[in-house]
């Protein structure tokens, strides 16, 4: 049998924060854990009594209209926009260092070149396409 | 009778670009990012341009909330308890280099927001909370806050702060024994030690 609680168990069992559940039995037999848990249960009180001060309904109307300007002038975030915006990115790189970005393009073309032939079987459905698919990996 | 959309069919529809539903996030969180910003800055008009400014970089990180990981208000939540810390910190420094003396600042619009019936009885308590909440290291205060006022849960904390429930319950345990120790100070000078 435990003979007393720390404070912190205490808190836990008042909060609710899955403490032990023989505290509130063992605060209706025991004065000094009780005494702990009604001062921090006071002190719990006074903290719920910090109130907020009331803000008025047209403060929070000028602020919303406030906010909504300033969100309209920033860039917009819909998917489209955060796609067009990713695109526009690619495309300046591309700019910036041609070379390095025809050699990306050229492997994405093989990858995907031998992905649809060996993926979808075509070697098998169409005749030759070995053979296209050979010359295009020596080309590449 | 419209049905309410849930806060994931509203973040589909703002990526998609449709503003109103980016609108109707905003009423619906601004109270609680807020109040996540004031208890963490304790000046509204601070809270209320970090609130701005936590929606802004919301907008802007949409895309990148994981509805698997986190529910929608407690990853906003996180991001408006990170945003104020850094308001706070800033505020900090900037009150070291002015030399600036005073643990918390008077609040210009406190006045203007609060009307006497809504004061606590026990005002000075709560002061005394809130100037122990801002000597708090930062993990505690934003566990402190998060667990407290927000009320996420320890697991939820730690998830998305990506840190152990060993860690956010060891800050959660200092914050809530500073503060009941500094009330207990506030009414007694002697008591408070350490058990």
């Amino acid at each position: 049998v435990k003979s007393h609680y720390t404070e912190d168990e205490l808190l836990l069992a008042l909060l609710g924060e899955g403490g032990d559940p023989g505290v509130a039995s063992h605060l209706e037999e025991c004065p000094s854990c009780s005494a702990v848990s009604g001062e921090l249960r006071q002190a719990l009180d006074v903290v719920a009594a910090w109130s907020v001060p009331a803000v008025p309904e047209e403060t929070w109307e000028a602020r919303r209209v406030a906010l909504m300007a300033n969100l309209r002038a920033a860039p917009s975030i819909t998917l489209s926009a955060r796609l067009a915006e990713g695109l526009r990115g690619v495309w300046s790189y591309a700019l910036e260092n041609p070379l390095p970005a025809l050699g990306y393009v050229a492997a994405a073309i093989a990858f995907a070149s031998e992905r649809t032939i060996t993926v979808f079987r075509l070697d098998q459905i169409l005749p030759g396409t070995n053979e296209v698919f050979e010359i295009l990996r020596q080309v590449l | 009778m419209t049905r309410l959309l849930s806060d994931e069919e509203l973040v589909r529809e703002t990526l998609e670009g449709r503003e109103d539903a980016f609108s109707e996030l905003y009423d619906r969180y601004r109270r609680q990012v807020y109040a996540t910003s004031y208890r963490i800055t304790q000046s509204s008009e601070e809270a209320l341009d970090a609130t701005q400014e936590v929606f802004i970089k919301l907008y802007r990180s949409l895309s990148t909330w994981n509805p698997r990981k986190a529910k929608f208000s407690t990853w906003l939540y996180r991001l408006a308890a990170n945003h104020a810390i850094d308001c706070w910190r800033a505020r900090r420094r900037r009150a070291e280099s002015e030399l600036v003396e005073g643990a918390v600042e008077r609040d210009p619009l406190r006045d203007a927001f609060h009307s006497p019936q809504r004061e606590v009885e026990n005002r000075e308590k709560v002061d005394e909370v809130k100037r122990c909440v801002d000597d708090l290291p930062e993990l505690q205060k934003k566990v402190f806050v998060l667990r407290y006022f927000q009320e996420l849960k320890l697991e939820e904390i730690a998830a998305i702060e990506g840190c152990s429930i060993g860690t956010v319950k060891t800050s959660l345990f200092r914050g809530t024994q500073a503060v009941r120790r500094r009330l207990a100070r506030s009414i007694d000078p002697k008591a408070g030690v350490q058990k």
